[in-house]
């Protein structure tokens, strides 16, 4: 008796699964064809990608991945296919560690760590080499302050 | 960036960020210059020196499937061509003219692939243009992104081992043929090539 | 004959680009004022030739004059006339011609406009200006000549780039070209500001209007190219990242900076080196992605055809002005001394730095990814490719950063915040920020690029609009009128940095349309046959029937689909597949029905031969229309910016500056002028050339 249990379990588990896996399979699988077709370049076209071309090429390679997609491989290893054909330069993403491709995505990065630094120590600089302000003239507006601006205001306006 | 630079006494001459600036604009320089003879939709093969995908696709005349792996021991010039490829019809009367000359030698095979193409059309072409040797189809490109192909013609060279040898990109015309016929296919049949 | 009139007028107007580089350098080394303004009569005149080149061109396309080669390849007897006058600009040769001619125009109007008011800056204005044409025209005339006539005398034009036959693609380029030229306006005045030492605010002031109008036309030709990609190339995007796309970007980034950091020299008279630099910069930038563009030295869809010899002319100009320009800076600047006063890291001055910044570390890192193939090349390494998802994941934290900013550089004041400040302007802004947080995320939204975004439009708006309500009733209250009246006398009071405030509301518009019409966007690739249908997102669309259609150079297939919502029927819409038969080059019709601010777009990019079924390319693009929207509101912002009434205000007397220079002749005094100009120039001259003062 248990043991039928186990299999009824065991068997509806099974057979959701794959009922799922058949339902998600149409929109689902299209936006994941779309995720890594946009991420390789349409080889005969010059810059779009695998998924905006309509490139003969371009809708075979739309096929093989969503071929090697349902056959369950991941994008990465779809995309090292892709690559072991044509070289890297069917990716439109450079691999990050790879020659220096640091230097393109963290070129950017680090320029603006470095120039932040040196903008902010450069700014700290300028403010101790610059006399401080009587502290009146720094601080907030205050009613008196206000009232004055409010009175000069009026004065302008009465010169026309 | 300037301004610190400038805070401090002007006759300290020329700078740090002057000289980076120059040498920033320099380089740009030297790298378009270097950019210019460039061509920048070459793709470099990659698939030189590996092992040649395997090959099973129908024959563009006959019912009959072929296979890469029937031709082990032999070596293999894979054409890939297309009835639409004007730079194709540059090349073909040296294709027939290497069939022929290799014809009696049971130790090579030239393949043609048919590429993003129409049955009737392609064998129209062969029609017109002559033919003397195989021709299977690519079905659904499977065969072309296999090989990394991204525009006809282009041609590999496979050795007796399954090896891609060579990768010739566009039409085999002038140099490229006494180059492909001579220092490619000989020597690999006559075993005498080196591995390179 | 006509095209051998317009030729011989484009070379005499090189002979006179030289002209006009030489005699002001003549004019300063004799200190005599007649030679400058012979520069004055070069530039007018060459504008003039310079037409006469442009007219017997456009005659050339009227009357199909197909022995002139650049004729012959971008028009045909069938186009439409509208596209025969735009052929002109359809391929590099044309174009090239087109760019010299706005040159030559901005220039000779610069000359006549600052002529009286600018006098001390004219001889570099005109020399500077020259130069530029002199390369342009010497390129014109000797590699890419559109004059040129060919031989047997084609019967048919090979018609002009079908994609390129399209309204705003027409306009695309002129645009871009207004932009690109009209930075060169502030560039020169910024040369001549170096060379002669007068580093003061002057220059600023005097081009103000210029950058406006020439960031403008940028923008402009920036979304106009965006739309056109949208609903011609028919993949749904706006902007792919395309080194031609990106070479516009880049100096709009530039001088975007520039923009901004102005200000801080108008009001603290700091960063002056800065300034010079930015506005070099983007006119070198505008410079090398014309040469990018034209020498073909990196695969794009827009480059014109390769040619070393050209790319190696261009490259060499290039040099030349990048060595010209950035060594004048590097030479002047170091004796140029500009007081630093800086009270504090939290004040707008440090800010307006932290802004120009993070423009400047987007534009490097669209630069890298622009260049970086072409490195790696170099360098021997694998060839690579630099897409869409390297600047989606770089480029947006850094644009992001500057929107960011966006709320806290107009607010935060001069000089010195308090905590109290810091408390008053950005606790609101902070708080709703969180909320907007909290509520996207609660919505569903997950993709933390768009969540970020969203919460720092939520701060943005909120500054902008507390600081609006501020400023409202503080008018309201004084002068006893409604808040809106007070909205109303603000304005007036300051229309600069309120319409400034309406391009940054245009930039959040903008940014709300980027990320909706990306994260929400449904799209769907599919076969269809005739009476099959498919969802779209909550919509659904039915091919009805596929059929042949055909236009007047062109043959094709047309789609009729059916776009349900529910039950009801919302449109019909008829997507082609077109053929242009002289040309031989397929092209797709986008089929776009708009609803609110969205848009359901439809391509059909093949069509089986017997009709049978077509590939069908489906998108729901919600709120994509935001992107123009917002586009269209930054535009709004700056044209108010450029026809703005300019407050006289009276600055103090800078010591840099020569009063001479500021002081307007008076303007009825014609007679004065002539009598008294050798005079005066002679002073100018004197003095802009410090390094002969003893004379």
């Amino acid at each position: 008796m248990m043991k039928h249990w186990i299999l009824i379990s065991f068997l509806l588990v099974f057979f959701t699964s794959l009922a799922t896996a058949e339902t998600l399979t149409e929109d689902q699988l299209q936006v994941r064809v779309k995720e890594v077709a946009k991420t390789l370049r349409c080889a005969v076209c010059q810059s779009e990608s695998v998924w905006e071309s309509n490139a003969e090429l371009a809708i075979q390679m739309r096929d093989i991945i969503r071929e090697r997609l349902s056959q369950g491989q991941s994008p990465d290893e779809i995309r090292a296919y892709f690559v072991s054909r044509y070289g890297d330069f069917i990716l439109l993403q450079p691999r990050a560690f790879v020659g220096m491709n640091w230097l393109l995505w963290g070129g950017p990065f680090l320029l603006l760590i470095v120039g932040g630094t040196f903008l902010f120590r450069t700014l700290r600089k300028w403010v101790a080499q610059t006399a401080p302000s009587p502290p009146e003239e720094l601080s907030p507006i205050d009613e008196r302050g206000r009232r004055r601006i409010e009175q000069e205001l009026r004065s302008l306006e009465s010169d026309k | 960036m300037k301004e610190m630079a400038e805070t401090k006494p002007p006759a300290a001459g020329i700078r740090g960020w002057q000289i980076a600036l120059l040498a920033v604009i320099l380089g740009l320089i030297i790298l378009f210059y270097k950019g210019l003879w460039g061509n920048p939709s070459y793709i470099p093969p990659v698939l030189v020196g590996t092992a040649a995908p395997e090959i099973t696709a129908p024959d563009l005349y006959q019912p009959k499937e072929v296979s890469l792996s029937q031709f082990r021991g032999k070596v293999v010039v894979l054409n890939f061509w297309a009835s639409w490829c004007q730079e194709c019809k540059l090349e073909h009367q040296n294709l027939l003219a290497i069939q022929k000359r290799f014809a009696q030698n049971p130790n090579f095979v030239l393949l043609g692939v048919n590429y993003q193409d129409k049955e009737d059309l392609a064998r129209e072409y062969l029609q017109e243009h002559g033919n003397n040797f195989e021709h299977i189809r690519d079905v659904k490109g499977r065969i072309s992104i296999d090989y990394g192909v991204y525009g006809v013609p282009e041609t590999f060279v496979i050795d007796q081992n399954g090896m891609i040898r060579h990768k010739q990109i566009g039409p085999i015309i002038g140099e490229t043929y006494t180059f492909l016929v001579e220092r490619m296919i000989e020597p690999l049949l006559n075993g005498t090539a080196t591995a390179s | 004959m006509i095209i051998e009139l317009g030729h011989f007028a484009v070379i005499t107007a090189l002979i006179l680009a030289v002209v006009g580089i030489f005699s002001p350098i003549v004019g300063l080394k004799r200190r005599e004022a007649v030679w400058v303004e012979v520069g004055k009569q070069a530039v007018t005149l060459n504008f003039v030739l310079i037409s006469i080149g442009m007219l017997a061109m456009e005659y050339s396309y009227l009357v199909q004059d197909y022995s002139v080669r650049y004729v012959y390849a971008t028009s045909n007897s069938k186009l439409p006339l509208f596209y025969k006058v735009a052929g002109l600009w359809g391929g590099h040769e044309g174009s090239l011609l087109l760019w010299s001619w706005i040159l030559s125009f901005f220039c000779m109007l610069a000359a006549r406009i600052h002529w009286k008011t600018q006098p001390a800056v004219m001889p570099y204005l005109i020399g500077m200006q020259s130069t530029v044409m002199t390369g342009f025209l010497l390129l014109i005339l000797f590699l890419s000549n559109p004059f040129e006539r060919i031989f047997p005398v084609p019967l048919e034009g090979r018609d002009l780039n079908p994609l390129l036959q399209d309204p705003a693609m027409v306009m695309h380029p002129p645009f871009l070209y207004l932009g690109y030229v009209g930075l060169s306006i502030p560039f020169s005045f910024a040369m001549a500001a170096l060379f002669s030492g007068r580093l003061g605010e002057e220059w600023i002031k005097a081009t103000q209007r210029w950058t406006l109008m020439a960031w403008l036309c940028l923008t402009i030709g920036i979304l106009m190219g965006g739309y056109w990609a949208y609903y011609e190339l028919g993949w749904g995007g706006y902007w792919g990242w395309d080194p031609v796309e990106n070479a516009a970007f880049m100096p709009w980034l530039v001088a975007t900076a520039f923009l901004h950091s102005v200000m801080v020299q108008e009001t603290r008279k700091m960063f002056k080196v800065w300034n010079l630099f930015l506005i070099i910069l983007a006119f070198s930038l505008s410079l090398i992605g014309t040469f990018l563009v034209r020498s073909g030295i990196l695969s794009s869809v827009h480059s014109f055809a390769a040619d070393p010899g050209r790319g190696v002319f261009i490259l060499g100009f290039l040099s030349f002005m990048l060595f010209l320009s950035f060594g004048t800076l590097i030479f002047r600047s170091a004796k140029l001394k500009s007081q630093i006063e800086m009270d504090s890291v939290l004040s707008r001055e440090a800010i307006f730095l932290f802004n120009n910044l993070f423009f400047l570390v987007a534009m490097v890192t669209v630069f890298i990814g622009t260049l970086y193939p072409l490195l790696t090349e170099a360098m021997q390494f694998k060839k690579v490719s630099v897409g869409p998802p390297y600047y989606n994941t770089v480029f947006m934290p850094v644009a992001l950063g500057l929107v960011f900013l966006m709320g806290i550089g107009p607010y935060i004041p001069w000089r010195k915040a308090s905590v109290q400040n810091l408390k008053e302007l950005f606790l609101m802004p902070g708080l709703m920020a969180l909320g907007g947080l909290a509520f996207f995320a609660f919505a569903g939204i997950r993709n933390s690029y768009a969540l970020a975004g969203l919460t720092v439009v939520c701060f943005v708006a909120t500054a902008i609009f507390s600081d609006f309500a501020k400023i409202a009733s503080f008018w309201a209250k004084r002068e006893q009128i409604s808040p809106i009246q007070g909205f109303v006398t603000a304005y007036k009071k300051n229309p600069r940095r309120l319409s400034g405030i309406l391009t940054h509301i245009g930039v959040l518009v903008m940014v709300i349309g980027i990320i909706f019409s990306t994260i929400y966007q449904t799209e769907k690739v599919l076969i269809m046959k005739p009476g099959e249908e498919t969802g779209l997102g909550s919509y659904r669309i039915k091919l009805i029937r596929l059929y042949g259609a055909q236009g007047g150079n062109w043959e094709g297939q047309e789609a009729l689909f059916n776009v349900y919502k529910g039950e009801t029927l919302l449109t019909q819409l008829r997507p082609q597949k077109r053929f242009y038969t002289v040309s031989q080059t397929p092209t797709t019709e986008t089929a776009i029905h708009q609803i609110y601010t969205g848009h359901i777009f439809l391509t059909i990019p093949e069509v089986a031969p017997d009709g049978s079924w077509a590939r069908v390319r489906a998108l729901h693009n919600p709120l994509v229309l935001w992107v123009w929207y917002g586009g269209g509101i930054m535009g709004l912002g700056v044209i108010l910016n450029i026809f703005r009434k300019t407050r006289m205000k009276i600055s103090a007397a800078r010591p840099e500056t020569a009063p001479e220079v500021a002081v307007s002749l008076p303007r009825s005094a014609r007679e004065e002028v002539l009598h008294h100009r050798s005079n005066r120039w002679q002073t100018l001259l004197n003095a802009v050339w410090p390094g002969r003062k003893e004379v």
